[in-house]
């Protein structure tokens, strides 16, 4: 029974990892049709975007880092309704990054938030691998 | 499954739900407060209106003025608070079988002190919110720690629970309040 649990768990973990790899992959090969030249993500152009203010929601000048920190193994707080936001480091936050329709949902909106505009394929994969990193 | 083991599931289960709700009772009548709104237990709802503000019981709007914010999520006051379509759903239903017009909890002063006419949408807008905070200095929730009126959890300690009592009110940068 401990043995069937435990290779369930594996093969859950497993599963969940991958889910996030995929969906990488998917944004890949989608920066490569906008873009032929497209190599990979880059950690560093995702640190920028993250970092980078934009006229946000409400007209209000914000960036990421405004609500998230720029050290995301810390706790954040939104700044505009005083709510606590749990680290979105992977490494100190094992929730983070787990579930790819909470990934996808964040990623939408936050963008939104930030820089009143979704993402593209490339800004996504940029700054989901530079999250991934921290 | 076998029925004897059904029926034990079954008797677990109804065991496990009186317990909740007579302990609910025993804590309640212990310190006397009286509940203002449920604490909420649904998880979903918790997740997705939770993580960005305070998760306001559905007791304090009435049914109409839910429908009108679930149904424009995507502009929810300036943020993007779309969901997908069956997890809106299920909130939805949530809050509108809680909602004030459908309670007996004292929350639905708040709900009900709108005009009939009228679709709330900010429970800070409603005649007898106004009229519980009138005494709070408004650059006092202007404090970091508060943000605003629509910070519940701020001030009011117990406000997760729905108790909402008096004496649990600790203002940041004020202290505690009395009438």
């Amino acid at each position: 029974m401990k043995r069937a649990l435990l290779i369930a768990t594996l093969i859950l973990v497993a599963a969940n990892a991958s889910e996030i790899e995929n969906y990488l992959k998917e944004l890949a090969i989608e920066a490569k049709k906008e873009d032929p030249n497209f190599k990979a993500f880059s950690a560093e152009r995702g640190k920028k975007i993250f970092f980078t203010y934009g006229i946000g929601k409400r007209g209000k000048k914000i960036a990421c880092t405004s609500c998230h920190t720029e050290d995301l193994t810390k706790p954040g707080k939104n700044i505009f309704t005083g709510k606590e936001i749990e680290p979105l480091s992977p490494k100190v936050n094992k929730k983070r990054l787990k579930n790819l329709k909470d990934v996808k949902k964040w990623l939408k909106r936050n963008f939104k938030d930030v820089y009143n505009k979704e993402g593209s394929p490339k800004e996504k994969g940029d700054v989901l691998t530079y999250i991934l990193n921290q | 499954m076998k029925p004897q083991i059904l029926m034990s599931v079954f008797a677990i289960f109804c065991t496990a739900l009186y317990a909740d709700s007579f302990f609910e009772r025993l804590f309640e009548k212990k310190d006397g407060s009286i509940k203002v709104a449920q604490h909420i237990k649904d998880r979903l709802y918790i997740k997705e209106c939770g993580s960005c503000h305070f998760a306001y019981q559905p007791e304090f709007l009435p049914s109409r003025s839910w429908k009108k914010i679930v149904s424009n999520l995507e502009d929810h006051f300036g943020t993007d608070a779309s969901l997908e379509s069956e997890d809106l759903e299920s909130i939805e239903e949530f809050l509108i079988t809680n909602a004030g017009d459908k309670t007996e909890l004292k929350a639905k002063k708040f709900a009900l002190s709108s005009d009939r006419g009228d679709i709330p949408v900010r429970i800070t807008d409603l005649p007898y919110f106004k009229k519980e905070h009138k005494e709070i200095d408004k650059n006092a929730v202007k404090n970091e720690k508060i943000k605003s009126f629509a910070n519940c959890s701020a001030c009011h300690t117990d406000a997760a629970p729905g108790l909402y009592e008096e004496k649990a009110i600790v203002i940041p940068g004020y202290g505690r309040w009395e009438d």
